[in-house]
């Protein structure tokens, strides 16, 4: 109880010395400071999660729960504070090169690897830890999650990686023997241990996003190689088989039920630990988890749209909170080379994918999501706003032109009839008929069978999964598309597909237009757009755009990190502009209720929330007292970003 | 014993006249004019409860089917304005709009049709196709070992497999459906019959049946399918709820239907996801739901009743 | 009657092998797309792909690939999960879930079978006035409403009227109470049901007007004699309620949060699982025969009119 009065004090010292500002922002200060003042404070902190948590590997998980938990539990070299700051964790300092290529961190001394049940292994943490973190994912039989970022980027892994599968793999024949391979890893990729506690990254191409890559990326955590290569198969299958070093240990795990945090006592930035203990249970209805909140068996909840609605009027109607931001965005992929002859030859006319952006009433596809102020979940741009910014704070989309497509309203029925009417004169006979295709049985299997008459209306087949939202959100836009382009110059009609429909509909083109999203994963434009080239991994309607290919590569090798932003302003403002993907919402949604103090844990923009630093209080968060705090902590961030 | 049929030697001719002998009549005198399927009708129709939930699903299933033929309101019309969206109860909408403003009460009748047509075809399958095989497997001892085996075979493999598996080479459609739902339902209700069949068979009126060469077709016509109509009926009538429910977990598994035909299931799912703020979107095709049951379940355990020769007195 | 036996369980094997090498191949047939996690498949190319199935074993013969799990299976190892818990030894998983579910899956089965049993007998015993009316309400209504609807009306409000749990906790055992009623509902509907049906059918037998006319109260008749027989029928189920007791209920364990084996099959198939789905596949198959096979021994038992005859 004394450390957590000792941080609110701290606490309120960084908010008073921020708030040498006007007269307007000390009164804001001292209001949040006597909001905080006034609090009661707990140490255990309860939450849910809704789908089952298979293995506490952080390298291979792709789990969203898995990587939240292991965030507090395994500390990477830096971490933001709470502004978003990157500050000192495992790495006490770090410098890097003119370029950004060359990443050298300095490691603390004397953090001790724990086991699950806080006992000290005498195993320190070291520089070759981090070394061991890539060996051990630069492995293909380790089957690393979402690798391709970071093999990519550090020197050498890309080779040592692909030299190792082809060992591994009878059709392929080489001279290479394995644990040649394994011992070269040392000489020939750019990752070193300079001494105990030093460690260099080298990368294949300036990175000056580097450290918010290590937020986001679990591939850069550490490892204890030894523990983890003894294990094989079972290193962290379970709390018990493997080591933290954060500033929690999993003490308790009950498959598909339980979880519990519990404080490391030999953690080296204890004193900032203010929950002792964090209880994680699994909920997998959405509106138990609400109740168990109204019932004070849970700390944090979720709240839907309609749950919201139904909410008004209630005792808990001052406890709604606006969910805060979302770096993932809602678009449509369009086949750019699916058997649909009809969809395929329109497809390709400017004026007709002109014609679907426009088509799209996109508040009141918003409105699902939330009812009440349906406009904040807008997003006409692939990256999200408030997420990279250059070096003098300015927004990456605010840069022109993407200022221009981020403010646009796409909102034109009159315009999207237009735009078809002239896509038809171009790509029809008078009669209808579309040149230079045929009626035929288009074959979407396992989705299903379409037949297409190679007439007007053009067939246009979405694809989405059998989500009752997302049916509903498909409906929506099958109204909206035949009202303003006309039923009878499209047929826009709605498959479902149930499970998983990367494999099966997306990767193997089983669609015309195809609902997805994609979030930014750390700061800076090209972790999303140079995925999204030409032959890129992330280019799902396989569109051929030389002209953003081509600005993606200036970017790349652009001089300064504004010219690069610049670039990639302009690349990623050509793609929305053209509409060869269309993105139409961001990935919030609703509100939520909760028990904890907003702006005490760190900014993780980009990775997993932390609750290091958390307050918990025991009764819930009211709206007004958040409004009070968000705008004591905005004066006091923008301070922090300045000082920065 | 038939009380004494020595006659009275003193006859009052007052009362008693010498009867001629009637030659056809002297015919029926083994036959009463008792036929079964008629008293059993009777029997059923005697009940006044009976006779209302026989109107109501008739009243039901005429509706559904003349209802989308005169009403010109589009059961899919989406309505692109938030404000029209979730309206409780009006005078225009008389069970309000779901979550896109389409009119629900519309959409119930569309449902009840195409829910109440595939669940028909399927409880007409199921215990048709197992009425069938039961009587066979019943009757012959040499179908038995293959015919356990292929049961066992059958409820053992997962349903979710082979549906799986078929959602991945067919269409989502009503066949499909229909498909992978009575593909499995007329085996469990062969075992069903079969076991009542083998008690039946062995009853001592049928083995003297036998004995006096009755053929098989007439001993199961007459002695058996009369026992078992009973369970027939019954078997068939809860079969009906049971299939409207099952499409929500073929849309699970992906082998549902098309995403804009409107089914009971399909509704009821829908309304399922807003059930705390919208109550009444679930409020109609529910007691729609509950009718079908509630009356098939009654009619079936009635008419199970009414075909027992032995209530027929 | 140790021959017939010997040739049931003969019999029985054979099905077990065959359910199970059926399902082993239908799940070569699906897609190979389906074995990635979804950002893998997005991230790697074609080789990249290739070497990931390799090294599941995968794109070995399917013959080969149950070679190899039968061998492994004899010597004791399950194999690992695929794509629902990745690496996780199947064995742990079932030792974890299963204890769980059989724990809810019997005591829900006695309450099913005590209070269904219960029901049937007293609609029996005033069939045709209002504790016959009553029971009819209760089965068709569990039958006819969706089990969603009550399902989670019972949840929210029923637990907030006793003060119960809305969850299940291992360590509280009244947040048990509310999950083994919801999930007997069924089976006290299915018994009451079938008894009441069964009593009724028997009631106009012969023996028991016989009963009745020499004179003994109706309770007695229907206990000692109609009871009797009627609740033959029921009785060569009872074995196969083995299989319900493990395989528990997805909706009930989802809304209640208990970490058993509800949805496991069904996850697991959806995944593509397949060393997880052939696992279970072979035990539930197990089980069932077993439960059909104990059944029918249970009828020769109970039932002495069925001799089990030597040499059909």
């Amino acid at each position: 109880m004394k450390r957590t009065l000792a941080l609110v004090l701290t606490l309120l010292l960084t908010l008073s010395t921020a708030a040498i500002q006007p007269a307007l922002a000390s009164d804001v200060q001292s209001a949040a400071e006597e909001i905080l003042a006034s609090k009661e404070y707990l140490n255990v902190y309860k939450t849910s999660f809704s789908s089952s948590y298979p293995s506490f590997n952080y390298y291979s998980t792709a789990y969203a729960t898995v990587r939240s938990i292991v965030a507090n539990c395994i500390d990477g070299l830096v971490e933001p504070d709470i502004y978003g700051v990157y500050v000192p964790s495992i790495a006490e300092s770090w410098e890097t090169n003119e370029d950004k290529t060359v990443w050298t961190f300095k490691i603390r001394e004397g953090v001790n690897w724990v086991d699950h049940e806080g006992n000290d292994t005498g195993l320190p943490v070291t520089a070759e830890d981090f070394v061991d973190g890539i060996r051990y994912i630069a492995d293909p039989q380790n089957g690393a999650y979402s690798l391709r970022v970071v093999r990519d980027l550090v020197v050498g892994l890309y080779d040592y990686y692909w030299a190792l599968d082809d060992i591994d793999n009878p059709d392929v024949e080489t001279d290479l023997v394995r644990e040649e391979v394994v011992a070269s890893f040392d000489e020939t990729v750019g990752v070193k241990a300079l001494d105990e506690y030093t460690v260099q990254y080298t990368l294949t191409s300036s990175a000056p996003y580097f450290l918010s890559l290590i937020e986001s990326s679990m591939l850069l955590l550490p490892v204890e190689y030894d523990y983890a290569m003894e294990l094989g198969e079972d290193f962290a299958v379970d709390n018990e088989h493997m080591l933290y070093c954060g500033a929690y240990y999993i003490s308790h795990f009950e498959r598909d039920k339980a979880i519990t945090l519990t404080k490391n006592p030999l953690y080296w930035d204890l004193e900032n630990v203010t929950v002792d203990t964090v209880e994680y249970q699994m909920i997998p209805e959405g509106t138990t988890s609400l109740e168990m909140f109204r019932r004070g068996e849970l700390d944090y909840t979720s709240v839907e749209a309609e749950e919201y609605l139904s909410m008004a009027g209630t005792e808990w109607e001052d406890n709604l909170i606006p969910s805060e931001r979302s770096l993932s965005t809602n678009y449509l992929w369009l086949d750019f080379q699916g058997e649909n002859p009809e969809f395929n030859t329109f497809i390709q006319n400017e004026n007709f994918r002109k014609a679907l952006q426009y088509s799209l009433n996109r508040e009141a596809i918003a409105t699902l999501r939330d009812p009440v102020n349906p406009t904040r979940i807008l997003r006409n741009t692939i990256n999200a706003e408030d997420a990279i910014y250059d070096s003098n704070g300015v927004d990456y989309t605010d840069y022109e032109p993407l200022k221009t497509v981020k403010e646009t309203d796409y909102n034109n029925p009159e315009l999207a009839r237009q735009y078809m009417e002239a896509a038809v004169a171009e790509l029809c006979e008078e009669d209808g008929t579309i040149r230079g295709i045929e009626a035929g049985t288009v074959d979407y299997l396992p989705v299903g069978t379409f037949e297409v008459d190679g007439k007007l209306p053009v067939t246009i087949i979405y694809v989405g999964t059998d989500d009752e939202s997302e049916i509903i959100m498909a409906q929506l836009m099958k109204a909206m598309v035949e009202e303003a382009i006309g039923t009878d110059l499209v047929d826009f009609q709605i498959a479902a597909f149930s499970g998983w429909t990367y494999g099966t509909v997306a990767d193997p083109l089983n669609y015309d237009i195809y609902f997805d999203s994609l979030s930014t994963g750390y700061a800076d434009p090209s972790g999303l757009l140079t995925r999204m080239t030409t032959d890129g991994v992330e280019n799902v309607g396989r569109y051929t755009v030389p002209e953003f290919d081509a600005l993606v590569e200036k970017a790349l090798s652009a001089a300064t990190f504004e010219e690069r932003l610049q670039y990639f302003a302009e690349a990623e403002a050509y793609l929305c502009e053209g509409a060869y993907l269309i993105p139409f919402i961001s990935s919030l949604r609703g509100y939520y209720m909760t028990n904890s103090m907003p702006f005490t844990s760190p900014l993780t923009l980009y990775g997993n929330s932390k609750y290091k630093g958390t307050l918990v209080m025991e009764e819930a968060l009211t709206y007004e007292e958040y409004l009070t705090l968000e705008a004591a902590y905005d004066i006091a961030r923008a301070e922090a970003l300045q000082e920065q | 014993m038939e009380n004494a049929k020595t006659p009275n030697p003193i006859l009052d001719p007052l009362k008693f006249r010498a009867a001629v002998f009637d030659n056809i009549g002297s015919e029926d005198a083994g036959f009463s004019n008792y036929s079964y399927w008629r008293s059993t009708l009777r029997t059923f129709f005697r009940n006044k409860m009976v006779l209302l939930l026989v109107a109501l699903v008739l009243a039901l299933i005429v509706m559904s089917l003349v209802y989308p033929l005169v009403s010109d309101v589009d059961p899919n019309k989406v309505s692109l304005m938030p404000l029209e969206w979730n309206l409780r109860p009006s005078a225009e909408h008389w069970f309000g709009t779901d979550a896109l403003g389409r009119d629900i009460w519309t959409r119930a009748w569309y449902g009840v049709r195409n829910s109440f047509a595939l669940a028909f075809c399927i409880a007409l399958s199921d215990v048709g196709i197992g009425m069938i095989a039961g009587a066979l497997w019943g009757y012959n001892k040499k179908l038995d070992p293959f015919m356990i085996e292929l049961y066992n075979i059958m409820t053992n493999i997962p349903s979710t497999v082979y549906l799986v598996l078929l959602a991945y080479i067919m269409n989502t459609s009503y066949l499909t459906l229909f498909i992978s739902m009575a593909s499995r339902g007329w085996i469990v209700e062969a075992r069903f019959f079969r076991n009542r069949i083998l008690s039946l068979r062995d009853n001592e009126y049928n083995i003297a049946s036998k004995c006096l060469g009755t053929p098989v077709w007439r001993i199961a016509t007459r002695n058996i399918i009369p026992h078992i109509i009973s369970l027939i009926i019954m078997e068939a009538a809860l079969c009906i709820p049971y299939s409207i429910g099952s499409e929500v977990f073929m849309g699970f598994v992906g082998v549902g239907m098309p995403v804009e035909a409107i089914t009971l299931g399909n509704i009821v799912n829908q309304g399922r996801a807003s059930f705390t703020l919208h109550p009444y979107q679930m409020l109609l095709p529910t007691i729609i739901l509950c009718i079908i049951t509630v009356a098939f379940y009654v009619i079936g355990n009635k008419f199970a009743d009414a075909s027992d020769p032995r209530n027929h007195v | 009657m140790t021959r017939y036996v010997l040739s049931r369980i003969l019999r029985s094997l054979l099905t077990v092998i065959i359910v199970f090498v059926t399902v082993f191949m239908l799940l070569r047939l699906m897609p190979l797309t389906g074995y990635f996690p979804q950002e893998m498949l997005k991230e790697a190319d074609e080789a990249t792909r290739i070497s990931y199935l390799r090294n599941q074993g995968l794109l070995d013969h399917p013959f080969v690939q149950l070679g190899r799990f039968v061998k492994n299976l004899f010597q004791g190892d399950l194999g690992r999960s695929l794509t629902v818990y990745p690496k996780v030894p199947i064995s742990t998983l079932l030792q974890e879930k299963i204890p769980v579910t059989a724990a809810f899956g019997f005591s829900s089965l006695v309450l099913g079978i005590v209070l269904g049993v219960s029901l049937g007998l007293l609609m029996v015993r005033y069939k045709d006035r209002w504790g016959d009316r009553l029971g009819t309400l209760y089965i068709v209504t569990v039958r006819a409403v969706p089990n969603l609807i009550y399902l989670f009306f019972i949840q929210v409000w029923v637990s907030k009227w006793l003060n119960l749990p809305l969850v299940y906790y291992k360590d509280r055992p009244e947040s048990w109470i509310l999950p083994t009623i919801c999930l007997a509902l069924g089976s006290i509907a299915y018994y009451a049901l079938w008894l009441r049906r069964f009593m009724v059918d028997e009631e106009n037998r012969d023996y028991v007007k016989f009963a009745q006319v020499k004179g003994l109260p109706k309770k007695v008749v229907l206990r000692r004699h109609v009871f009797k027989n009627a609740v033959i029928p029921l009785v060569i189920y009872l074995p196969s309620d083995l299989l319900f007791i493990i395989s528990g209920s997805l909706v009930i364990e989802s809304l209640y949060a208990i970490p058993g084996t509800g949805g496991l099959l069904t996850n697991a198939i959806k995944s593509q699982d397949n060393p997880l789905v052939q696992v279970i596949v072979l035990m539930y198959a197990v089980l069932s025969v077993i439960g059909v096979f104990l059944g029918d021994m249970l009828v020769a038992f109970v039932d002495p009119r069925i001799k089990l005859t030597e040499g059909e």
